[in-house]
């Protein structure tokens, strides 16, 4: 056998067997991975590069390698996921370095964080000062992660005591000009729905690159022409300021009107125009 | 502009609210939104059948100023 040609068929091998071997591992960023799975990963990949060039190695060599490798990883992924033991044994347990809002300068010492090293990770979950840190614990792969103070953190709309409207994924309905029946379908909305709603706003299917519909059913859409204008959904905004008008015009009446009776009406139905207005701008804030 | 006619344009308002609230109802996907719109639309129902009885009264009050 020519060697160039052996040279191609172990690669090829070595191509299957890393593709059947990357099945075995978890899925995961490379990046999050802690060092034990990637000094293994690094082994592997040589060990495969090596056997795939270097003739003089026999070709069972590496396999046995590979084939070592595999169910040790394999039995271990296993293991650790039976037994919680095994599992920080082999991949670390969180160790806390800020606690109660103190630097525990004991562990940092034992996981050889240096004062700029731990300062610096901060900074790259945005906090610039340590007081804003309650609690942070380095990952057995390596990575910082902190909880800052309550009264760091954003505010969200629990703590205003607000109510929102739950959030819904929106669906792709039109891709590259083509109009994707099935998520259209199961928004229970029909191709002539669509194609009646671009033409409201003056555009054509084969125009449009991207089109999504939101929970509400309002279709925004972006057009391969990037100088033409876009209109954008107004059913929402166009009702909320509707309501107020109906309202403030309701309460005008009333002011208006000498009929003792008819002021009674005019202001019950205002109250109840505000009350549907209450009801409905959480789903119709933006 | 007379009162009635004023009253009739927030009739129609008032008409074309419940009927985006209407559709607004059938084509969300949430549970609860769905729940608050439909509630809305009935509520601006019952706005619409006091607004069309005081129009009725006013018109029979002012018939000079009827619109043909």
């Amino acid at each position: 056998m020519t060697e160039w040609l052996e040279v191609a068929l172990r690669s090829l091998g070595g191509f299957v067997v890393l593709f059947l071997l990357s099945k075995v591992f978890v899925r995961k960023p490379l990046g999050e991975s802690s060092l034990f799975e990637f000094s293994i990963l690094g082994a592997m990949a040589i060990v495969v590069a090596f056997g795939a060039i270097q003739l003089t190695i026999p070709i069972v060599l590496p396999i046995t390698a590979i084939v070592v490798f595999g169910i040790l990883i394999f039995g271990t992924s296993l293991l650790s996921q039976k037994n919680k033991t095994f599992r920080s044994f082999f991949y670390g347990d969180g160790v806390p370095i800020i606690k109660d809002g103190k630097i525990l300068e004991d562990n940092m010492k034992k996981q050889r964080i240096t004062t700029d090293d731990l300062l610096s990770r901060l900074r790259s979950k945005d906090v610039f000062q340590y007081a804003d840190v309650e609690f942070a614990v380095l990952e057995g792969s390596g990575e910082l992660n902190i909880l800052t103070k309550q009264e760091q953190q954003p505010i969200t709309p629990q703590i205003m005591k607000q109510k929102v409207p739950p959030i819904k994924e929106p669906e792709t309905v039109i891709m590259d000009g083509r109009i994707l029946h099935e998520p259209l379908a199961t928004r229970g909305l029909s191709h002539d729905w669509l194609i009646s709603e671009l033409k409201k706003r003056d555009a054509a299917v084969d125009n449009v690159f991207v089109a999504q519909v939101d929970e509400y059913g309002q279709l925004s859409f972006d057009l391969y022409d990037d100088v033409m204008q876009v209109a954008a959904p107004t059913e929402l905004p166009l009702l909320e300021a509707s309501l107020k008008k109906v309202q403030a015009d309701l309460e005008l009446f009333a002011l208006d009107t000498e009929n003792e009776e008819a002021k009674q009406k005019y202001q019950w139905c205002a109250e109840q125009m505000n009350q549907i207005y209450q009801t409905v701008t959480p789903y119709t804030k933006e | 502009m007379t009162v009635g006619s004023l009253v009739h344009g927030t009739l129609v308002s008032l008409q074309s609210i419940e009927a985006t609230l209407h559709s607004l109802a059938a084509k969300t996907n949430d549970r609860e939104a769905k729940e608050a719109f439909y509630q809305s639309a009935i509520n601006t129902q019952e706005v619409i059948r006091q607004i069309q009885t005081r129009k009725g009264e006013i018109e029979r009050e002012e018939p000079q100023y009827q619109q043909q």
